[in-house]
């Protein structure tokens, strides 16, 4: 699952920041990828769509790379599951 | 710039109908803002707002007209009586007025139910006033009908800077002389289920309430309302012997270039500049500043940074506050509102202060008039409005003479 949710991710930035794949790695910063708050609301709200969870706004304000996101919806998944 | 003067206001806000209900609400720093009422049967998520509670539109409109009012012209029109009716005038010199009307969401509520009956529904017909309750220009031309204005009249949209555009442009007509006088000001009602949606996905509306400039701010609270001024020249109000409320001495106008949501506090400056070197006045001039002050992440900041640099170390002598603390932040009719606020403060010296005041944000360290009113004398004031899109307009007034 993990890697499926990277990879929406990775797609999900490289179509909005007109960027390779390969430049989005996990520990990219947004703010190196030039993602502001409102491309992250946008990336996440896909996110939450495509797997049907809720980032909520204390834990949004907290992810600072790719990584963190991945992780985040990760977690959200898994609470989900239990 | 010629000053313009000031002769007529009229407002509807959550504070109370009426420029006087609003105004002794703010002047005791009373918040309006309490749970959102009237979506208890959806799914949004509890959120605090701001809203025109016990407006009952039926002791306002007869049933004739009412079906043709959007709950935003409702609003347009209370506030227009009040104003036209506050200042005094002939039904001569309404007819020649021009009336410019700033409204960022337009009939949303019209709209909404519209497409509630034929998505939700099932429904194949939609009710034939759909399109002239919904559209945007719908409240300019309702307060043109209902007071007899015949002159230029149209609405203006800039977001949540959309009455101040209006009244900025209406005060250029009556200093150009193409109209003697204008009625001016902005109305919205954006409590509709897909709005407050909409809002809700942006993720700027706090859970808890508006706490402006504050360290532990969580965003803005929405609100609605209208308000409305009558603009004329000083040599027309004076020969008529017309109350003068306060001077409009200079309007300042910017866009960002920068970003759709997030502010660039380049383009505030320019505004306030630009307003204060419209009316040629020194920025030690200003006393107090009715701020943007929305409570979000982002803009309290960006503003406070802007002050500093339009302001330099006059900034420290500066009295700010947001008054939509307490009245929400009511889009396009949020600068109307609070230019009402801050012609009442530089004509009674009381300054409303920013309520729900906690701990100031290292970031926002000027004085925002924590919690309680201060009496203070201010012969300018500022009132700014800077909308999402980077379009930002700004109003400085002056006490009358």
């Amino acid at each position: 699952m993990k890697s499926d949710i990277e990879q929406t991710l990775k797609e999900s930035i490289a179509r909005q920041k007109m960027l390779s794949l390969e430049e989005i790695r996990l520990d990219a910063t947004l703010e190196e990828l030039g993602i502001t708050s409102l491309d992250a609301i946008s990336l996440v709200f896909d996110i939450e769509d495509k797997y049907g969870v809720e980032v909520p706004n204390e834990a949004l304000k907290q992810l600072r790379t790719v990584g963190d996101i991945v992780e985040g919806v990760e977690r959200l998944l898994a609470e989900k599951a239990t | 710039m010629k000053p313009i003067a000031i002769t007529g206001m009229g407002c509807i806000s959550p504070l109370g109908a009426g420029v006087a209900a609003t105004w002794s609400a703010m002047a005791e720093g009373r918040s309006a803002i309490a749970p959102l009422s009237g979506f208890e049967e959806t799914d949004l998520k509890p959120m605090p707002a701001a809203q025109v509670a016990d407006f009952d539109p039926a002791a306002h409109f007869e049933p004739a007209r009412l079906g043709l009012l959007d709950r935003h012209s409702q609003f347009a029109l209370v506030a227009a009586r009040e104003a036209a009716a506050d200042a005094g005038l002939e039904p001569e010199q309404i007819e020649a007025m021009a009336a410019v009307v700033g409204s960022g969401c337009g009939g949303k509520e019209t709209d909404e139910l519209t497409y509630q009956r034929l998505y939700q529904d099932g429904k194949s017909r939609v009710h034939p006033f759909t399109i002239p309750r919904g559209m945007p220009s719908a409240a300019s031309s309702q307060v043109s009908m209902a007071l007899g204005i015949r002159g230029p009249s149209f609405t203006v949209a800039s977001a949540c800077a959309s009455a101040h555009h209006a009244i900025a442009q209406a005060a250029l007509m009556v200093r150009s002389g193409l109209v003697e006088r204008a009625l001016a000001g902005g109305t919205d009602a954006p409590f509709t289920y897909g709005l407050l949606k909409s809002w809700e996905a942006l993720r700027v509306v706090a859970p808890d309430t508006c706490r402006p400039f504050c360290a532990d701010r969580k965003g803005m609270v929405l609100g609605e309302g209208a308000g409305m001024v009558v603009l004329e020249s000083v040599e027309s109000a004076q020969a008529r012997g017309a109350r003068i409320h306060a001077l409009l001495l200079g309007v300042g106008m910017s866009a960002d270039a920068a970003h759709i949501t997030d502010p660039d506090s380049k383009g505030a400056t320019r505004a306030m500049r630009a307003a204060l070197e419209d009316a040629d006045r020194p920025p030690e001039a200003v006393g107090y500043i009715n701020a943007h002050g929305t409570g979000t992440r982002l803009n309290d900041p960006s503003e406070t940074r802007a002050i500093r640099e339009v302001f330099g170390a006059h900034a420290e002598h500066l009295k700010i506050s947001s008054t939509k603390s307490m009245h929400g932040h009511a889009l396009g009719a949020a600068g109307a509102i609070e230019l009402v606020a801050t012609v009442k403060a530089l004509k009674t010296g009381i300054l409303p202060p920013t309520a729900h005041f906690t701990t100031a944000d290292p970031e926002c360290d000027l004085d925002y008039i924590p919690n309680r009113p201060v009496r203070v004398e201010v012969e300018c004031a500022l009132s700014n409005a800077f909308a999402f899109g980077g379009l930002n307009a700004v109003l400085l007034l002056a006490r009358a003479p």
